[in-house]
């Protein structure tokens, strides 16, 4: 271990957690508003140097202390795993920015208190991915979701949006509340904070009934926080009433702020536990997906659909786990490579088609599926957009989501002779065929059906599209198209993680 | 061995208790006449013979022979617990008070803080008596009274800080202590030490302090709470005989406590040059008491000559003064331990 | 012994509270109750040799959450009587149920030993040590939930505060709007 406080180790949260309060700052000086959101992309943009930095620096020689930095006594790591995945929380939030600037700007909010949550929720997602220790993590994920619940009701005058954050905050209090009962019940037996300590105590003794059932109850905060059947009533009203792009940054960062959680946990405190968790989330897997897949079907609002399509994409990102008790070794780090890799992908397709909807709402003043139709014939380019990222989410095979549903599938079939693996891949595939469905249906809605009739032809094809949002939908729609054809450009990052899983 | 751990814990309560009454009794008294002689009047004059001394007794017994009055609308059992909660929150105040190296009941490691922690208990009574009362002007009374307490909470907790920075310790005998120790850049001889330090050092603090002080007493200026021309008497209003009583009490108590506690962060508390510790026992509640007649005087004469604030400025005057430039005073403070 | 009797007398009292705050109809006899628990949550710890966290429990709980809770119930002025209509049906049953099936499986748990094995040397919580805690290896978590608290503050102040736009450069037409519902 280096020195209590190693600079260049926290640099990245360090500069984010400047750029939060320089946010502020900006905000009460007298210079336009937008100038708020320029200081959060370039500190989000200054924070991704030393992550790069970092990374470097255990591949040369000439760093002084290269590998896994620990700090604080084992509860704060620095390694490749958290780097990818702080990585992605920045590149993710650094989207959300842009697609939130024109959406701030054009209605009455709180712009700088806007980009200032924002970007405090990421610091927390940033926290989490590094933090190894009970305290850190939760006091992370709470970062994450405190001004998640203020953004979710951004929208003070509609009552949609007060309802959405009402839901949002009473749930993932009530997760939050048995989270920590779970951790309580976990220190109480292990007498440990830190996830080496809990996994040093666990090591083949007997264990009493109340450290699985801690263990329990942290799967189940976590499963709140990633909107997993059967813990998901929320997620879609609050899809719906948030503002859209702070529902774009809640299906991606703080969805995979919870992933990270629930990976870091499972796979290092926990290690020794599989047999409990394994199960666990195979029913909670099985249950996400399909019930997201089936109910999303009959959604006629594209912000709902997608809200469900999150739900059954989670339980995607969750197969994985599932069969992590089934295997050993470098299978093992295949089930944490399939799911990290799964959000690394998922990431830019969903922001993408969140970006899709708001730029599509601007154009006819709805999220309704119906209002939708035809619109190939007046925004065509947008219509070609639909096409990419529903498609791409679908897991069609040009583009980036065919291979995150494609080490998924390897993942699980790694457990094979297991029948329950086999079970897993069998609903994971229909599954994926009933997700098809209705991703297509969107598709075909733009592409296919007439201009409703109602709307008149004067509207259409309105106002151009924000410059920031274009910005983050070129952004992920090069993304989504070039991961789909060069994987490796995104799996390499998924493949830095792999060794997390097979311990320190 | 436990018989003698109950004998002292009685004698400790019973002291605390007979500190905290005479301690009442004699600052409304001297309101009484003070107040009196700001106004050309002469105030309380039969009762006891001699100045009316006897003033507050007589009112005491007056107000426990009164029948008590409990209105049909009261949430019986919350308006009848409250006045308990406050007289409880400012008792539990003089546990702490060091009147001496030896005087103190309990000598706890973090003074300050529990004196912070106990005393918020006291905006809980106030507010159980402002609702339970069933009565507009007493809920009124109660929230203004909620408002005003953690607004000034604040910046009274913040004012300590810069002591607590500088002495190093929470514990009031500690603080004592450490200003009776003091040196002026390391040379000082200790007798110049009865200039308090850090009434110097700490001057914006004791500033904050006392205004916060008042503030948490509800005194005039800061008597919103029970704004009579508006409020009846605020939260109060519903009480009558014993219960009002220990709110009456509890209020000048809790103006004695503040004052022991400001006196014993900023004036030096009991301590004295050239006495030794033995002796100190003895001489120091004398010091001390002297001290607190002159932060009662100074609350009462500030009482008697200040206009009551209007309710929004009285929460500017918190948030937007009060606060920032206790913030500021800890920042320097503590920059400048730093550096010498 | 001098834990034992504050245990057998605080213990009860926690009990009473949790339970009244949980049953009690009338908000601010839940709040009294919640207070009561607290409190002797907070005599625990002093019997416990936490004397900070305990007189923190009291600042905090007791001081600011409480006194924030009644000063809520008493803006909103919530009638005694709770209107207590279910939109579900069968909700209060299927709670119940659920609830006790819960505490069932965790007495169940339970019952095969909470703690099985004490760990490490009791440690005094004086200041010194909390802080040497605190600023030491726990200074991360520390800080991170500072940030919390601005947050929190910023945030309650933008969701509750009704601000006309203010995009810089049409300041003038500030006063137009003012006090028009966001």
């Amino acid at each position: 271990m280096s020195a209590l406080f190693d600079y260049h180790a926290l640099a990245p949260e360090l500069i984010l957690a400047f750029t939060v309060m320089a946010v502020l700052a900006v905000d009460l000086m007298p210079v336009p508003k937008y100038y708020a959101a320029v200081t959060g992309l370039v500190g989000l943009f200054a924070s991704i140097i030393p992550l790069l930095t970092l990374a470097l620096c255990s591949e040369l020689s000439f760093c002084s202390d290269n590998g896994a930095r620990l700090l604080f006594g084992d509860s704060y790591v620095v390694d490749t795993f958290s780097l990818v995945l702080k990585g992605l929380f920045l590149v993710s939030a650094f989207i959300s920015l842009l697609l939130a600037v024109g959406y701030v700007e054009s209605d009455r909010y709180y712009q700088g208190e806007y980009y200032f949550l924002l970007l405090a929720s990421v610091f927390g997602a940033v926290v989490m991915a590094s933090s190894r220790d009970l305290i850190s993590i939760f006091v992370g994920l709470e970062l994450v979701s405190g001004p998640a619940f203020l953004l979710a009701g951004w929208r003070k005058g509609d009552a949609r949006s007060n309802e959405a954050a009402l839901k949002f905050f009473i749930v993932g209090v009530l997760s939050a509340a048995i989270l920590l009962f779970g951790m309580s019940l976990i220190y109480g037996v292990t007498g440990e904070l830190t996830f080496s300590g809990i996994r040093a105590a666990t090591v083949g003794g007997e264990l009493p009934a109340v450290f699985t059932l801690g263990v329990l109850f942290v799967l189940m905060g976590f499963a709140f926080k990633v909107s997993a059947v059967p813990f998901h009533f929320w997620t879609p009203d609050t899809y719906e009433g948030a503002p859209t792009p702070v529902t774009a940054y809640l299906s991606v960062g703080s969805k995979a702020a919870g992933f990270v959680g629930l990976l870091v946990i499972c796979y290092s405190a926990f290690a020794n536990m599989r047999d409990i968790w394994g199960p666990a989330l195979w029913i909670i897997a099985v249950a996400s997906m399909t019930l997201g897949n089936l109910i999303a079907v009959r959604q006629t609002n594209v912000i709902r659909l997608l809200g469900y399509s999150s739900i059954a994409q989670g339980g995607f990102m969750l197969a994985p786990f599932a069969v992590a008790s089934m295997v050993e070794g470098v299978e093992l780090e295949g089930a944490l490579f399939a799911t990290v890799t799964y959000l690394l992908f998922y990431a830019f397709m969903n922001l993408g088609a969140f970006g899709v909807v708001m730029a599509g709402m601007s154009k006819v003043k709805s999220a309704e599926l119906s209002s939708w139709s035809g619109m190939a014939q007046y925004a065509p380019g947008l219509s070609m957009l639909v096409v990419i990222f529903f498609f791409a989410l679908a897991g069609v095979p040009p583009l980036a989501g065919w291979f995150a549903k494609l080490v998924m599938f390897q993942a699980i079939i790694s457990g094979a002779p297991n029948v329950w693996a086999v079970l897993l891949g069998v609903i994971a595939a229909v599954n994926a065929v009933v997700a098809f469905f209705y991703y297509a249906k969107v598709v075909k809605t733009v592409w296919m059906d007439s201009v409703p009739v109602e709307i008149p032809a004067a509207e259409l094809g309105g106002s151009g599209l924000n410059p920031a949002l274009a910005l983050a939908l070129g952004i992920t729609a090069i993304a989504t198209i070039v991961t789909g054809l060069f994987p490796g450009v995104l799996s390499f990052f998924g493949e830095a993680t792999r060794t997390f899983a097979s311990g320190f | 061995m436990i018989v003698n751990f109950w004998v002292t814990l009685g004698i400790k309560m019973a002291l605390v208790l007979g500190v905290m009454l005479v301690g009442a009794l004699v600052s409304i008294f001297g309101e009484l006449k003070i107040s009196a002689h700001m106004q050309s009047r002469i105030g309380p004059y039969f009762a006891g013979g001699r100045w009316g001394w006897a003033q507050p007794l007589a009112d005491g017994l007056k107000f426990i022979q009164k029948e008590e009055i409990i209105p049909d609308t009261v949430d019986v059992r919350v308006f009848k617990l409250a006045p308990y909660v406050v007289l409880m929150g400012t008792m539990a105040i003089y546990v702490v008070i060091p009147f001496g190296p030896d005087m103190v009941a309990g000598n706890l490691d973090l003074g300050v803080f529990y004196v912070l922690a106990i005393s918020s208990i006291s905006t809980v009574g106030v507010l159980m008596a402002g609702w339970s009362s069933g009565n507009k002007y007493s809920l009124m009374g109660g929230l203004r009274a909620a408002a005003q307490l953690i607004a000034y909470e604040l910046p009274l907790v913040l004012a300590v800080v810069g002591v607590v920075i500088l002495a190093g310790t929470l514990s009031l005998n500690g603080i004592v202590e450490a200003q009776a120790q003091w040196q002026w850049f390391g040379v000082t001889p200790e007798w110049l030490n009865v200039i308090p330090p850090y009434l110097i050092l700490q001057a914006v603090g004791f500033a904050i302090f006392l205004t916060a002080s008042l503030a948490e007493l509800s005194r005039t200026p800061f008597d919103m709470p029970i704004a009579e021309s508006e409020l009846v008497m605020g939260y109060l209003t519903e009480y009558s005989g014993l219960r009002f009583t220990m709110f009456f009490l509890g209020e000048y108590a809790g103006m004695v406590a503040l004052a022991a506690i400001a006196s014993t962060l900023f004036l030096g508390g009991y301590w004295l040059p050239f006495v030794s510790d033995d002796l100190l026992n003895f001489i120091g509640p004398v010091v001390l008491i002297t001290k607190i007649a002159l932060l009662v005087f100074l609350f009462i004469w500030m009482r008697w000559t200040f206009p009551r604030l209007r309710e929004d400025q009285l929460q500017q005057l918190a948030w937007r003064i009060l606060i920032p430039v206790a913030l500021a005073n800890i920042v320097v403070t503590a920059v400048l331990k730093v550096v010498f | 012994m001098g834990e034992l009797v504050v245990f057998v007398i605080f213990a009860p009292l926690a009990l009473v509270g949790a339970l009244t705050m949980v049953a009690a109809r009338n908000p601010v006899h839940s709040a009294m109750g919640l207070l009561m628990t607290l409190f002797s949550v907070a005599v625990f710890y002093v019997s416990n040799n936490g004397h900070f966290i305990a007189a923190v429990q009291v600042i905090v709980y007791a001081g600011a959450i409480m006194t924030l809770f009644l000063f809520v119930i008493m803006l909103i002025g919530v009638d005694s009587a709770q209107d207590n209509q279910e939109v579900l049906p069968n909700q209060r049953p299927i709670a119940v149920a659920l609830g006790l099936a819960l505490l069932g499986l965790v007495l169940a748990a339970g019952s095969q030993g909470w703690v099985p094995r004490g760990t490490g040397s009791p440690v005094n919580g004086t200041i010194e040590n909390v802080s040497d805690e605190l600023f030491g290896a726990w200074i991360l978590p520390f800080e991170v939930t500072s940030l919390l608290l601005i947050i929190a503050s910023v945030g309650t102040i933008a969701l509750a505060q009704f601000r006309p736009r203010a995009i810089a450069g049409d300041e003038a037409d500030e006063s137009a709007v003012d006090g028009e519902l966001v």
